[in-house]
């Protein structure tokens, strides 16, 4: 199962972003704005990734459980910290509660598809934990990010309704049930649709990788099915984690709420 | 409570030995770049069970803000407040809330009728029988029951709130009418009916009467009275002419209570 029919040289790298820099022109001429980010962002892309691939193949060939473990908590910590730039108008000080939410889902990622239904050997193998963990990582991020933003947007929106909750007697949780709700679904809606898409509209790409490394494709399906499902669901989980734990920072210690101007000036223990 | 649209109870006279809700030290400081404007400072207030005060002054000397204070929703005021003698931190806030319910001057209307947002206040948990969960379990299970159960099970019944919103003028509003079609008069009085229903120990009303005409501000002051008659304490803010229905008036001007 090599590649070696189908590797990229160097010209196809140049061609790649050549492709980029051309859309980047595109956008200069239609005065869209986005170019120069495209551009920066193809290049820190490039670099990220061949990065990431020698570590992979350095790590691989070492067969560390240790390294494996460095890793997984540098692509942590990246994680996190990608969330909170990513997530609009978000009070400061959630850097512990997305740090907790996107570790439980990866312990549990890890746990469950790595352990229990592949059950790889040795149990650390790095090139099944270390994709698995990165796939799971980049949607929760995507997916935390959006609903991290829209739930304070919302709680904001909607500050007479939860003024009036509250004088009636509604605790926090019952203010914020309806914003929680609404955010979690708009979080989920991308893992669900590339779930009802997938086969159908879209090879997904590590079923395509696999199929390009010349690998069966019906174990490509197998694998991606398992990898699809496990991360649609850790992702709900993730979602649900982190709004239990910051729905509490709309609130003061008197269940007061707080609105932007207040969550912006001090931060407060969730 | 019996229903609202009986006869005519007569008032029971204000007992002035021990008052209901006692208030010392209300202070409010509005955050501002230069640090804090103090709206007011070192208030006290005493309202009695059965009595209505009025609370007038000035727009923007802070009448809301002091109500919104006694009611612990305010997160810019502070000070110690106690009801029939018990100091509001030995209860929940939402507790707190039950017993004194602040009336918003724009308040919303939850709910796909006018009957669901009549109800609302019961579906919370504070009103609901206490069980031996503690009061996150709780609100965890509550999201598994369907939503029309969480209320319609509890509250006032269709005929107590027909009553009550008879007696406030309100014969044209149906009780499946959508809260979103009624006018502004009509939303006030709605938001009356939810409140008086959710049997408040203390109702504290900003500008209910605000936007009525006459003959409906009379019914709002009336059903405040026979609130009163049974034991509710009622601050009123308003800016109308006196109707006479004060036991006491209140100004608030310049940060003091006279």
């Amino acid at each position: 199962m090599s590649t070696g029919d189908y590797s990229i040289d160097i010209i196809g790298l140049l061609v790649a972003l050549a492709m980029t820099a051309l859309s980047a022109g595109v956008s200069a001429l239609m005065r869209l704005g986005v170019g120069r980010s495209l551009l920066l962002a193809a290049c820190r892309a490039l670099l990220q990734l061949l990065a990431m691939g020698l570590i992979l193949k350095a790590i691989i060939r070492s067969g560390n459980a240790w390294l494996v473990l460095a890793l997984a908590l540098v692509m942590l910590v990246a994680a996190v910290q990608i969330t909170l730039s990513r997530a609009h108008g978000i009070p400061r000080g959630l850097g512990i509660p997305v740090l907790l939410t996107l570790a439980i889902s990866m312990l549990v990622m890890v746990g469950v598809v790595a352990e229990l239904i592949i059950r790889p050997t040795p149990w650390y193998a790095p090139q099944l934990l270390l994709p698995l963990t990165g796939m799971m990582l980049g949607n929760c991020v995507s997916a935390i990010a959006v609903a991290m933003t829209r739930f304070y947007e919302s709680m904001d929106e909607r500050r007479d309704d939860i003024g009036t909750m509250l004088a009636l007697g509604a605790t926090p949780w019952e203010c914020a049930r309806p914003s929680i709700v609404s955010s979690m679904a708009l979080g989920l809606l991308p893992t669900v649709a590339s779930l009802s898409s997938a086969g159908i509209v879209t090879i997904p790409g590590m079923m395509a990788g696999q199929v390009i490394a010349g690998g069966d494709p019906l174990e490509a399906a197998k694998y991606q099915f398992v990898v699809l499902t496990a991360i649609a669901a850790l992702t709900l989980l993730a979602d649900a984690l982190i709004m239990t734990r910051i729905y509490r920072t709309c609130f003061t210690e008197l269940d007061q709420f707080r609105p932007k101007g207040m969550r912006d000036q001090t931060s407060r223990r969730s | 409570m019996p229903s609202a649209a009986g006869p005519i109870v007569t008032r029971m006279s204000p007992n002035p030995d021990r008052p209901l809700l006692h208030a010392v030290g209300m202070t409010c400081v509005m955050p501002s770049s230069s640090g804090g404007t103090t709206l007011f400072r070192g208030l006290g207030l005493d309202l009695v069970a059965g009595s209505i005060v009025d609370l007038t002054g000035p727009s923007g000397s802070g009448k809301s803000s002091l109500l919104t204070a006694l009611a612990l929703l305010n997160p810019q005021a502070s000070g110690s407040l106690s009801l029939d003698g018990r100091e509001s931190p030995l209860v929940t806030p939402q507790e707190w809330r039950a017993a004194v319910m602040y009336l918003p001057q724009e308040p919303r209307l939850l709910g796909d009728t006018v009957a669901g947002t009549i109800r609302s206040p019961c579906g919370y948990a504070v009103r609901r029988p206490r069980g031996r969960r503690d009061r996150r379990t709780a609100a965890l299970l509550d999201l598994l029951r369907r939503p029309h159960r969480r209320t319609s099970e509890r509250g006032p019944s269709d005929s107590d709130i027909r009553g009550m919103l008879d007696s406030l003028g309100c014969t044209d509003v149906e009780l499946d009418r959508p809260p979103h079609d009624l006018s502004g008069g009509q939303r006030a009085r709605v938001a009356l009916c939810r409140a008086l229903l959710a049997h408040p120990r203390v109702l504290l009303a900003d500008e209910v009467d605000a936007g009525l005409d006459d003959d409906s501000a009379e019914l709002v002051g009336h059903s405040m009275t026979e609130a009163a008659a049974l034991g509710m304490a009622v601050l009123r803010v308003r800016h109308r002419a006196s109707d006479g229905l004060a036991d006491r008036t209140l100004e608030l001007r310049d940060g003091v209570l006279r």
